[in-house]
């Protein structure tokens, strides 16, 4: 259908005033503000940054953390998506409802409830010591971050890893068994190779996504678990040191452009390969 | 080697719904502290969260700036799709990622932007402007689940209106809109949700007005409060209760252009 080009004007007009006015202008300004320094353009912003321990030591941490993260929700999503493969759609339709539910409890409840569970006098703690014995300290540590962060991350990696595995041909693994390979065989020769990218896409949105991470660190975690969302939070809340906010913010946005366009030309890749593959 | 993929996948969807479950019963206890398995049941904190006015104005808030970010998002963003998907202009692959970039990039970025440039213009505490940001979070969810069902919607039924007389106005409001209801009412939801659910951007651009998870948020740094719980349980039947009206609307929506569609060949 042919549209005229004022009307695609008029239909996008009010999105994109919006989105210019709320969303690309402040996103420039904080940029802006992180090469400029009040009189005129200067790199002492960025100096700043790498001059500051605390930001080079979150900097660290929160690439650490959201690697961490990414790799275990990928190990443990995996083959959890691997089995779901399997099942008839009825109950891959259901057990997949089952998943997202987590979806619809907002996280900031959902790492509340991660308190109750893992506190000092938390459901944990006294399961152990009806058992005799002694309490555990999770709460308030690394190991505490990366199980909300998980719960949160991991439907997300599962769903994306599902949707790739559901691409695959059944037609290529029941030939590659006629052909005589052993099931491990058509595993690692046919099936993985054909749902990695489907499992790369799912980590990469996952790393992005932690990387950002703002309230599991906060609330979960100890002083020494602050990643740089929440120092960010810290220089324009407490410490008032805007300017260092905004370099530390564009940090984070051009990680996280970066990681968008390795992501991207993942899947221009894997589209060209798919493509000539259907082609033949 | 299946029976142990099971037993495996039987206990990550334990772990993924754990925090759902503890929750139910940690809302009905009538303790004043947070226990489990609680001692004895009550709706006291239900009551707690309805008797206390900074709850209750938390709320109404978060109602209104959901409410008006979900209309703004709706609309905008429905229009903006027509456009995306009909019309062909350069720039269009650009503009679709901009319109779902909010989704992926950090949201403490936007927030620390937007709050420079609200300081700027003398936004901060401005309900208006809070319930514009949130439109800003809640317009990837519109234009993604709008679009796509456009893409897929036949658009010989709209030309078959146009030849029998309709002008182009006329057969879109009264042809393509009511398929595309369902849709809209599901993202409709899910962009209340986005707004209702928002923590970081209103930290920094509310100037201490509170919707209800930042008086959640407020809370946590101090102490355990037993509302919270009987709050998140109300919180999530709304949410379920949202989804089973939008499923019933796309359940029938889907039978009705189902048989007043021919299969195609």
């Amino acid at each position: 259908m042919n549209m005229k080009r004022p009307i695609i004007l008029l239909l996008l007009a009010p999105a994109v005033v919006l989105i210019g006015l709320l969303f690309v202008l402040p996103l420039f300004g904080v940029m802006r503000l992180s090469i400029h320094d009040g009189t005129g353009f200067s790199v002492s912003p960025i100096l700043e940054l790498f001059n500051s321990r605390v930001a080079l030591v979150v900097l660290e941490r929160t690439f650490l953390l959201a690697a961490s993260v990414t790799a275990m929700c990928l190990l443990l999503g995996y083959p959890a998506a691997y089995f779901m493969s399997g099942l008839r759609p009825k109950v891959r339709a259901f057990v997949t409802y089952l998943i997202l539910l987590p979806f619809w409890v907002s996280i900031l409840i959902r790492t509340y409830t991660w308190i109750v569970i893992l506190g000092r006098e938390g459901i944990v703690n006294k399961g152990l010591a009806a058992l005799g014995l002694a309490p555990v300290q999770v709460l308030y540590t690394d190991t505490a971050v990366h199980i909300g962060m998980i719960q949160i991350l991991l439907p997300i990696v599962i769903i994306t890893c599902l949707a790739s595995m559901l691409d695959i041909e059944k037609d290529l693994l029941k030939a590659a068994r006629s052909l005589g390979a052993s099931r491990t065989q058509v595993f690692w020769k046919v099936f993985f190779p054909l749902s990695v990218s489907g499992a790369a896409t799912g980590g990469l949105i996952c790393f992005i996504l932690s990387l950002g991470f703002f309230v599991t660190p906060a609330l979960l975690g100890g002083r020494r678990s602050i990643i740089i969302a929440n120092l960010i939070d810290l220089q324009v809340h407490q410490t008032l040191n805007w300017g260092f906010a905004a370099v530390l913010a564009t940090a984070l946005l051009v990680v996280t452009l970066s990681c968008l366009g390795l992501f991207w030309l993942v899947m221009r890749k894997r589209v060209e390969f798919t493509g000539a593959g259907l082609g033949r | 080697m299946r029976h142990a993929l099971a037993a495996y996948f039987v206990l990550l969807v334990g772990f993924l719904i754990l925090p759902l479950i503890f929750l139910v019963p940690i809302s009905l206890s009538a303790s004043q502290f947070l226990e489990f398995p609680p001692t004895s049941l009550s709706l006291r904190w239900y009551a707690a969260f309805f008797s206390d006015q900074s709850w209750v104005s938390a709320a109404i808030l978060s109602f209104r700036v959901g409410i008006g970010a979900t209309i703004i998002s709706l609309v905008f963003g429905t229009l903006a799709s027509i456009a995306l998907v009909r019309g062909h202009f350069p720039g269009k692959g650009l503009l679709t990622a901009l319109f779902i970039a909010p989704l992926i990039l950090p949201t403490v970025v936007l927030a620390l932007a937007l709050y420079i440039v609200f300081l700027r213009w003398q936004l901060v505490d401005n309900v208006l402007a809070l319930t514009l940001a949130h439109a800003i979070v809640a317009l990837p969810y519109v234009v993604m689940i709008v679009s796509s069902s456009l893409r897929r919607f036949d658009t010989t039924i709209e030309r078959a209106a146009r030849v029998l007389g309709a002008g182009p106005i006329k057969a879109f409001l009264l042809v393509t809109l009511p398929y595309l209801v369902p849709s809209m009412f599901a993202a409709g939801i899910l962009a209340f949700f986005a707004s209702f659910d928002e923590l970081i951007i209103t930290l920094f651009v509310s100037g201490g007005a509170q919707t209800l998870p930042v008086r959640i948020w407020n809370d946590l740094g101090f102490k355990l409060d037993p509302t919270v719980p009987a709050v998140a349980v109300m919180l999530t039947a709304l949410s379920i209760v949202g989804m089973g009206i939008g499923e019933l609307i796309r359940r029938r929506n889907e039978q009705r252009y189902q048989s007043a569609t021919p299969p195609e060949a």
